[in-house]
């Protein structure tokens, strides 16, 4: 524990600057796959345990797109494509065969989904790491923002992500679909009843799902590695999100993401081995007080 | 209710189950069979006592991993740090395996049931990472390191692998023995009561956080002897013991089986042990076939073996 | 109740016959199989992976020249994800199943130590080709009687690499350095190892923060932050694989690299190919070259695995090729394949070999090796990606190993 070196960066301006862009570049990074959770589990009730294999695959296919087309943009957005079109078919084959079993139904199922593709992966791409390398565009000296280093790939990172919170917020809240999919997590059966194609609309909610978290993968690709089993590290996270944000709220998933990536920020100077283990507590905490976490609806 | 007939039934089987088994290495001994059955042996307790809460209670734990490895800690740190013979030390580490998972239980159980699954996973992952950090009692990722001293108990040779195949045999045996006999007993049938119509067995008298608390603390100690034999099979503790996955594992191990079987976790774990070890030999890619023959089940089967194979062919009542 | 008898017996007696099958013992049949477990899979799988290409070579050459007591040779690999518990488990079937009657074990640090247990039990000869924690062999409460290390140790490299750092921070005038090591048993030891002796060198260093990274988490933003901030001259790290690839690039992000020097014993080969934009200067030592030592025998090597894996060779490589060549002088010596007869074979044994500093290296009675060549020099992006090598001191590194084992009450 060095709580000194944490007082000593909260009095610099540098280095809070510093700090809290990375915590924010972890931060929404985190976002982008959790609200693919959350929305997932609100409206279908459905914990997605293979989560994280979508951010896998997300990485892999911008990957070999890249080699293919020298694209980033393209790269990325097949990336993102690619679990959309993942999502759908993995809803459409397992998960609604078990809609409304048991929750170890589906932990099993998903599962399993993660063991093959973890496989799958090594199968097609090899068992060791690949590295995709910088866009050129952004292959340019950091910013300096108030003494503190702010690199413009992250700060553009962190724009697409905010931008997509935003569309995602305003898109549930004004859109007549996104009106339906928030219907359709209070109460599905009225929806159905109402004439609504809800297996379109789970479809649909799946598709925007999985394809947030391949574009999280595809976007976090160039600098960080990817290899067979990325996805479990991620997902943990991913969940300890929705947990303490609230299941089925993009909102409180925007705010604990950013939280725990601000935890992380500043964790790793005032508790450099125990950074893990507080956010733990913060969980446990947030599940005796606030079982439904921050935005959480109660049941 | 015939009460006396059916433990003198279940204590039949398991004492032919025990001689078939103790037998068998006089017949013909095949290290990697006895290996097996010593790994079946800590699972099959593991898995048993996750289904006291799964199955009959309908507490869905996804942290039941951490009572299996606080135990294996606690026992390989006794056996490596004192003299206390291996008797005295597995009873210790069950001992306070008991007592922590009565103080997590006490925090966890007033949790409805999908918020008691994550904050038990919760509780878990803070557990591991305290045995990674503490590295100084603990010895972090490395886990403990020099082996368990390899000392008598009732003239058992524990360094003897045959010795310490009857051992971890009979102790399974006792143990699921203990088990089922809970199970069967009035207490098993009201955890069943709670988990079919818990307001109904709350209108009856039942209380239930004390009723469920009893159901974690109990699963915990036996989670704890299953610790015990893994510790002695690795001959040390590791963190895997208590991460998440091993969890996962007994999970699993109950789906696979059968959650309303009381054999079928034993078999769950038997399938999945089994399929470790061949599946290894022949291809490095077990994921894949594990994850297949998981869907088969999940798909195909929708149930656990046993329990696919009681409504297959229903004979009497359970 | 007799229908639950009947069904459960079935499935009992369905079980048991289909259960048994794979365990009853097979015939003995003249292929010697060799049993080799290590990480196969995830970030670090390099380090598997370049091991098993080194034994495959092996095999084919053993093979060639007759195999080990007439015996055609054949490796048998298993992956068993850097798990202790499942490199336990892995050991064992592998002797019990699956009829190995010699070990390599390619694990990493935190594995060996239970594949060591498994050894200490089975009594098979095992030579760890991976692990660089010293105390796995110079604790004499873990050190087992059948067990060898071939694999650089960490205690070894710390001297070595501890010396040439003294000198270079002298030269430049660096005193402020920052460690960012792996949060496990090898970053922790090791780098405690580097830091004890870099200041008995260098006394007046200051290690102004130190950064303890996750092993293959896949975001170092937060570390590489916090080591700008502490704004060190230098920086010592020890991370590897898929991790010092993720932390160069997103070091580059930050331009990490052009606000200080930094030193790393870890940077093998396909690394350095893997990662994108690799700065140049970076303080390495020499994990294998081509060039170091400067002879026929080690290019020829290096050369015939470049040639068949499209690759060049890791650390983790020659560590394999030397086992197996350990393996043939004691099998050759002994004539038998009996753990303690191999054992007492291999200690204190000296054989020739291309990695040897001199040309040759001694197995010492502590069960771990000492002569192998070990240089530091600065990497290049061409070929051969590390210059201006210096040899070290092997007088220096074991008198100081010495005085470090005393310290420890190993000795």
């Amino acid at each position: 524990m060095d709580l000194n070196a944490l007082g000593a960066c909260l009095a610099t301006p540098a280095c809070v600057v510093t700090q809290t862009t990375s915590g924010l570049i972890v931060g929404m990074l985190l976002f982008l796959v959790a609200a693919g959770l959350t929305l997932i589990f609100g409206v279908l009730k459905v914990v997605n345990f293979a989560h994280g294999t979508f951010y896998m695959l997300g990485g892999y296919v911008a990957y070999s797109t890249l080699g293919v087309t020298d694209s980033y943009a393209l790269a990325v957005l097949s990336g993102a494509l690619a679990m959309a079109l993942f999502g759908v078919l993995f809803e459409r084959l397992l998960i609604s065969r078990v809609y409304g079993s048991n929750v170890l139904m589906q932990l099993l199922i998903c599962y399993a989904v993660v063991l093959i593709f973890d496989d799958v992966v090594k199968i097609v791409w090899g068992p060791e790491f690949h590295a995709m390398g910088m866009p050129p565009a952004f292959q340019v000296p950091p910013l300096f923002i108030a003494g503190g280093v702010v690199p413009p790939f992250y700060a553009a990172l962190i724009g697409i992500a905010a931008l997509i919170a935003i569309v995602l917020g305003l898109g549930l809240s004004l859109t007549r679909l996104g009106k339906t999919v928030r219907a359709a997590a209070i109460n599905p059966q009225m929806v159905s009843a109402l004439g609504v194609n809800t297996t379109l609309l789970f479809a649909i909610v799946f598709a925007v799902g999985g394809a947030l978290a391949g574009l999280a993968g595809a976007l976090a690709a160039p600098v960080r590695s990817l290899s067979p089993g990325m996805g479990f590290s991620i997902l943990i996270e991913s969940f300890i999100v929705t947990v303490i944000g609230g299941m089925g709220s993009i909102a409180g998933a925007l705010v604990s993401a950013l939280v725990i990536g601000l935890v992380r920020g500043f964790g790793t100077i005032g508790f450099p081995q125990f950074t893990d283990g507080l956010i733990y507590i913060v969980m446990i905490v947030i599940l005796l007080l606030r079982p439904q976490g921050l935005f959480g609806r109660a049941s | 209710m015939k009460d006396r007939p059916a433990a003198l039934r279940d204590t039949a089987i398991a004492a032919i189950a025990l001689i078939v088994v103790l037998a068998i290495p006089l017949l013909h001994r095949s290290p990697a069979f006895e290996d097996f059955i010593i790994r079946l042996s800590a699972m099959a307790l593991f898995a048993t006592s996750l289904n006291l809460l799964v199955g009959n209670t309908g507490m869905v734990s996804f942290g039941h991993g951490m009572f299996y490895g606080f135990s294996a800690y606690a026992f390989a740190l006794t056996m490596q740090m004192t003299d206390l013979s291996l008797p005295v030390a597995a009873v210790l580490a069950i001992a306070i395996t008991t007592f922590a998972s009565l103080c997590v239980g006490a925090i966890c159980v007033r949790l409805s049931t999908d918020y008691f699954a994550f904050i038990t996973l919760a509780v878990q992952m803070l557990f591991y990472s305290v045995i990674i950090s503490w590295q100084s009692l603990t010895g972090g990722d490395q886990g403990l390191r020099g082996g368990i001293p390899r000392r008598e108990i009732f003239g058992f040779e524990l360094s003897s692998q045959l010795h310490l195949y009857q051992f971890c045999a009979v102790v399974a045996v006792l143990g699921l023995l203990a088990l089922r006999h809970i199970s069967q007993s009035p207490f098993g049938q009201t955890l069943r009561m709670i988990r079919d119509n818990e307001t109904r067995a709350s209108f009856v008298g039942v209380v239930l956080w004390r009723a469920r608390l009893w159901a974690f603390t109990i699963a915990g100690a036996f989670a704890g002897l299953g610790g015990v034999l893994a510790a002695l099979f690795v001959s040390g503790a590791y963190p895997e013991l208590a991460d998440w996955p091993n969890s996962g594992q007994a999970i699993f191990a109950v789906m696979l089986g059968g959650i309303n079987s009381f054999l079928g976790p034993v078999v769950g774990a038997a399938i999945l042990l089994a399929l470790n070890d061949v599946v290894n030999r022949f291809t490095e890619y077990y994921g894949l076939v594990l994850g297949i023959v998981i869907l088969a089940f999940a798909l195909g089967l929708r149930r656990g073996v046993l329990d696919f194979l009681r409504l297959a062919w229903p004979k009497g009542v359970k | 109740m007799s229908g639950t008898i009947t069904r459960r017996n079935v499935l009992a007696g369905g079980a048991a016959g289909l259960l048994a099958a794979p365990w009853v013992a097979k015939a003995q049949a003249n292929t010697l199989r060799i049993g080799m477990q290590s990480i196969l899979s995830g970030p670090i799988a390099l380090l598997g992976t370049s091991s098993r290409n080194s034994l495959m070579m092996e095999q084919d050459r053993i093979n060639a020249a007759g195999g080990f007591l007439g015996r055609q040779i054949e490796f048998v690999f298993r992956d068993s994800k850097g798990q202790p518990q499942e490199a336990a488990r892995v050991a064992r079937e592998l002797v019990n199943s699956t009829g190995c009657e010699l070990l390599v074990d390619a694990e990493a640090s935190s594995a060996s130590f239970a594949v060591q247990e498994v050894v200490r039990d089975l009594g098979v000869a095992c030579i760890h080709t991976n692990s660089e924690t010293s105390s796995l062999t110079a604790d004499p409460k873990i050190r087992v009687a059948t067990a060898f290390r071939v694999a650089r140790q960490g205690v070894h490299d710390a001297v070595a690499g501890s010396i040439y750092l003294a000198d270079y921070a002298n030269a430049k005038k660096l005193d402020k350095w920052a460690t960012c090591s792996p949060d496990y048993a090898y970053g922790r030891d090791t780098t405690a190892q580097y830091l004890q002796f870099f200041k008995k060198f260098k006394p007046d260093v200051e290690i102004i923060t130190e950064a303890w990274p996750k092993l293959g988490q896949p975001d170092f933003t937060e570390v590489i932050t916090k080591l700008i901030q502490a704004k060190p001259q230098a920086l010592f790290t020890l991370l590897y694989a898929g991790d010092l690839s993720a932390f160069v690039n997103q070091g580059n992000v930050y331009a990490l690299f052009s606000q200080m020097t930094v030193a790393t014993p870890n940077v093998d080969y396909p690394v350095l190919a893997a990662i994108k934009n690799l700065p140049a200067g970076i303080q390495s030592a020499t994990r294998y070259l081509e060039t170091f030592p400067d002879t026929p025998a080690n290019k020829e090597w290096g050369q015939a695995y470049l040639k068949k894996w499209n690759e060049r060779p890791t650390n983790w490589s020659w560590q394999n090729s030397l086992a197996m060549h350990f393996y043939e002088a004691a099998i050759k010596k002994a004539n038998t394949l009996d753990g303690k007869a191999l054992a007492a074979a291999l200690t204190g044994m000296k054989i020739n070999t291309p990695f040897g500093a001199d040309g040759t290296i001694t197995m010492r009675d502590d069960h771990t090796t000492i002569g192998y060549a070990i240089g530091w020099g600065q990497t290049t992006p061409k070929e051969p990606f590390i210059i201006d090598v210096k040899p070290a001191d092997w007088g220096k590194i074991i008198e100081l190993e010495t005085e470090w084992k005393k310290q420890q009450n190993y000795i």
